[in-house]
């Protein structure tokens, strides 16, 4: 019975590993103008043989490289970056109910890219408003929390707060912005994974890159950390250090990710449990397989909303009418303890 | 018996005086279907529409605006070289678009114009203020313009100044559609409309472009949010219909504009683009919280020009601008003026 | 080696625990008895280093515990709080595999060794059937045990217990309580333990440490110090010692 259990464990992991990988090729193919498959592995090769180029017609050529591509490394970075920080800090928290935007990263970057968006030129893209003013909400919390003992408690409190704050004033740019902006801002809240293009990997997929790395590294660690910190410290681990380590990588790369796709509901919430639901608590597997689970989902998600109709659905509408449904399908028919 | 007498002369005495007022008031019906009986007349109007200012203003009757709204005091270069006593005016609508009611019941007016794509605000604030309120917007389409520059006209008394407005657009848009009538399908130029600050936005319908003889491309899209003329396309679609000319909404002032020509010439998605690689990307007008009447023509006239350019060979944009601007507001190189507000340096005809 | 704790003060807004002078020889069971209130588990999180730690009061052989980083400490010291509340269902074999901590430096995952750690714990505790089943699946007692597991896999020298048999039933009791005697007596540990069954403490321990009020009443072998006087000092509560099948018995 044990063993049946375990191999079946082990052909779920090694499917969400694999998962995110066939539905990239799969989402390769998809989109507004129906391409065939021998041009897109064409335009692949192109890139190595310049002598296809002339086989593929530019427009194909350009659409898989340029369009689809870094859209779906995109989706495949940031779905991964989501989820992780929302494993990695359910961890930390000990509390399941916890997901990435817990420490007011959301209300910062939203307030950072309506700034940028409303009152400041071209030269602010909304990108980098998001990331400082999501990365500054996070580091206000550490700070105020810091100054008071910095118990987790006081952390996801203070979190409420300076999302509070966040919120208001993301209210008061709003107030102020023109019809135009108003409109361009609420896509951008939406979740929108359409405008993404070599650029902006360039810049946020390093960032995530470093602190995926970063966490899955400490991803046995994280068990540890996921005991009282009494315990935890009468374990022999530096909590407080290790805890600020957690909290930075998670913060940024669910800001890199949240500043080139706007925001993504849900993921860092629901793809760990459901992680923990076929494989079980131990963070050695839940967060790699987290990261791939999150990338499909996103993927799976961007694909929908990139060809169910002639116009782009916000992600972020997916990611929540998807989501949350399966979520409570999956809670109702495991009924045992599924943490 | 002499009581009874006395007041019945009096009743018919002032008879003819209380129906010729009756017969003076007008009921107009608006783009939201509403009926709407208009005083004989209108010395104080408000309008928080800004088409309809600028109508006013070209109807002549810019001196008695009593008020301006939120989106004309706080964004409209155009509206201040137009009607520069605009200045003084206060504002009379909140940063939301709707009317801040003790401002209005301050300023009196006689008559107030909205917009018709907040369907509760004319009925609630003509409700709450017992002042005649008309919900009017062209929406991109010339005919809707005709309608309202005759409907605003009309209301207040200015009949005959829309009739002319009206007749000399008129003869401007058959001009280009005589120079353009016999242009085969297959050459008029297929475009694509990036609007609103936004790669992906672009408007469902924009006549001036089918005026001047071209395509837009995305004509026939379901509109993405109700109520306007925007829809969102992705980048895959652009790419595919593959346009011959891009234009970029360009009445956003230089520092907030978002998407720019150059921005859009070197952008690697599109590089293949027949408009990009024969670099026909330009900036237009576009919408300004709808139309300019004046400056739709010349936009109209602009891309004619830049569509078909064997058709209009001694067309002079600038001078021709600047008559048009003229006649509708009689201010010298208005067209000029806005062309350095807006700080571009390749216009189509550039 | 021994623990001598040297004028130890610690103190929390309602409580002061105030300790003068107390030694626990190797290899041996000592049992912290008293009423509630008496400060019998601050002592013993003063003496694992859980509350803060001023220099010189708690010495390990000649070491100063104070002196001590954390993975150092944890490498000398284990310690079993009373009980775990189950967030994530781990299964009692990674649960105990987190005990390991002190050996791994950050970044690193549990080796060979550590796995074969945690199994040798497993398996002194007796529940190495059990290891691939949630934690949160497990009863009271056998949830204690796996405490005691981790602790073991530590590989420490020193293990502390808060309380290991409360809400036990007798059964329970006594089986966690043979193991806690023979992990001083097989392997050789200094064990500090945390009771509030009296009868149990004299049987097990080879030394006692009466708390009352957060000082120490009197500390020392069960055969020397316990009188009847002195139970009747700390608890507040006339007692009778009985002796039965060659045991001491507290009545009251």
């Amino acid at each position: 019975m044990k063993e049946i259990r375990r191999k079946r464990r082990t052909w779920l992991a090694v499917g969400l590993l694999v998962l995110p990988f066939a539905l990239f090729f799969l989402s390769l193919n998809v989109g507004s103008y129906p391409i065939p498959l021998r041009d897109v592995g064409k335009s692949f090769l192109s890139l190595i043989v310049p002598s296809l180029r002339s086989e593929v017609p530019p427009a194909v050529r350009d659409i898989v490289l340029h369009i689809r591509l870094p859209r779906l490394l995109l989706a495949l970075a940031a779905g991964s970056s989501l989820a992780v920080s929302g494993a990695a800090l359910q961890a930390l928290f000990k509390n399941p109910l916890v997901n990435e935007y817990i420490l007011g990263l959301s209300s910062g970057s939203a307030f950072g890219a309506a700034l940028s968006l409303v009152f400041l030129g071209r030269a602010f893209p909304p990108q980098a408003g998001a990331f400082i003013f999501g990365v500054a909400a996070v580091l206000a919390v550490l700070f105020i929390a810091g100054r008071l003992e910095a118990s987790l408690v006081s952390l996801l409190l203070t979190g409420v707060i300076v999302s509070a704050f966040f919120s208001a004033l993301l209210m008061l740019v709003e107030f102020l912005a023109s019809p135009y902006a108003l409109q361009s801002l609420f896509y951008w809240l939406m979740g929108n994974l359409a405008l993404a293009g070599w650029r902006d990997l360039a810049l946020s997929l390093p960032i995530m890159a470093v602190g995926l790395l970063l966490l899955f590294l400490l991803r046995w660690r994280l068990n540890v950390l996921s005991m009282s910190e009494e315990e935890a410290r009468a374990l022999g681990v530096d909590v407080r250090r290790e805890k600020w380590l957690v909290i930075l990588a998670a913060t940024l790369i669910t800001a890199a990710a949240t500043s080139v796709a706007g925001i993504i509901g849900w993921l860092g919430l629901i793809v760990p449990h459901l992680v923990r639901m076929a494989v079980g608590a131990d963070n050695r597997a839940v967060i790699p397989l987290s990261a791939a689970l999150g990338a499909s989902f996103l993927l799976a998600a961007d694909a929908a909303a990139r060809s169910l109709t002639s116009i782009e659905i916000p992600i972020g509408i997916f990611t929540s009418l998807i989501g949350i449904p399966v979520f409570l399908a999956l809670l109702k028919k495991s009924k045992k303890v599924w943490l | 018996m002499g009581l009874i007498r006395t007041i019945l002369v009096l009743i018919l005495c002032l008879w003819p005086a209380l129906s010729l007022t009756g017969q003076e008031r007008l009921t107009i019906k608006d783009d939201l279907g509403r009926t709407v009986t208009v005083p004989a007349k209108v010395l104080r109007v408000l309008s928080l529409q800004p088409e309809i200012s600028r109508i006013v203003v070209a109807l002549g009757a810019g001196d008695r605006l009593v008020g301006r709204d939120d989106f004309i005091a706080r964004y409209d270069h155009l509206f201040a070289i137009i009607y520069p006593r605009q200045q003084r005016l206060p504002v009379a609508s909140a940063v939301d678009g709707a009317p801040n009611l003790e401002q209005v019941m301050r300023l009196s007016p006689d008559l107030v114009f909205a917009s018709p794509s907040e369907a509760k605000i004319p009925d609630s604030l003509q409700g709450k203020t017992g002042i005649p309120v008309l919900a009017f917007a062209s929406l991109g389409r010339f005919e809707r313009l005709f309608e309202e520059i005759q409907w605003v006209g009309t209301a207040l008394g200015r009949a005959e100044r829309a009739a002319e407005l009206i007749e000399y657009s008129k003869k401007i848009l058959e001009r280009v559609q005589r120079a353009v009538a016999d242009i085969p399908a297959g050459q008029r130029p297929r475009v694509y409309l990036s609007f609103w600050s936004s790669l992906t936005r672009t408007p469902v319908f924009y006549e001036p472009v089918t005026a001047a003889g071209g395509r837009n491309l995305a004509e026939g899209l379901l509109p993405a949010y109700l109520g306007t003329v925007g829809a969102e396309v992705n980048l895959e679609k652009v790419r595919i219909w593959d346009p011959d000319v891009i234009l970029v909404h360009g009445s956003y002032l230089s520092d907030v504009r978002r998407v720019t020509t150059f921005g859009i010439l070197g952008d690697s998605r599109l590089r293949s683009v027949r408009a990009v690689m024969n670099k026909k990307v330009f900036y237009t007008f576009g919408f300004w919280y709808w139309w300019d009447p004046a400056l739709v023509l010349v936009e109209t006239l602009m891309l004619a020009k830049l569509f078909h350019p064997e058709r209009f060979p001694d067309l002079d944009l600038r001078r021709e601008g600047n008559a048009v601007f003229k006649a509708f507001y009689g201010i010298e190189a208005g067209f000029d003026r806005l062309c350095r507000t807006l700080d571009i340096r390749d216009w189509p005809w550039q | 080696m021994n623990i001598r704790v040297d004028k130890l003060i610690f103190n929390n807004r309602n409580f002061t625990l105030s300790v003068e002078r107390l030694e626990f020889e190797s290899g041996r069971l000592a049992a912290i008895v008293g009423p509630n209130g008496a400060g019998k588990t601050t002592l013993l999180k003063c003496l694992a280093a859980i509350h803060p730690l001023s220099r010189n009061t708690v010495f390990f052989g000649r070491q100063d515990l104070a002196g001590l980083r954390l993975a150092e400490r944890a490498r000398l010291i284990s310690y079993v709080p009373q009980e775990h509340s189950p967030i994530f269902s781990y299964t009692v074999r990674d649960f105990v595999l987190t005990g390991r901590a002190a050996h791994l430096p950050l970044f690193s995952l549990p080796s060979a060794r550590d796995e074969a750690a945690a199994q040798e714990a497993l398996e002194f505790v007796g529940l190495e059937p059990f290891a691939d089943r949630p934690y949160s699946q497990l009863s009271s007692g056998e949830r204690r045990l796996v405490l005691i597991a981790r602790a073991l896999a530590q590989k420490s020298q020193v293990l502390f217990l808060d309380e290991p048999t409360t809400f036990l039933d007798p059964k329970h009791e006594w089986q966690v309580l043979e193991f806690v005697s023979k992990l001083a007596g097989q392997k050789g540990l200094t064990v500090l333990i945390t009771l509030h069954n009296m009868d149990m403490a004299v049987k097990y321990s080879d030394s006692l440490v009466f708390l009352k009020e957060g000082k120490v009443i009197a500390a020392g072998r069960p055969d020397d110090i316990l009188t009847e006087s002195l139970l009747q000092d700390v608890y507040d509560l006339p007692m009778k010692i009985v002796a039965c099948d060659g045991r001491k018995l507290i009545v009251r």
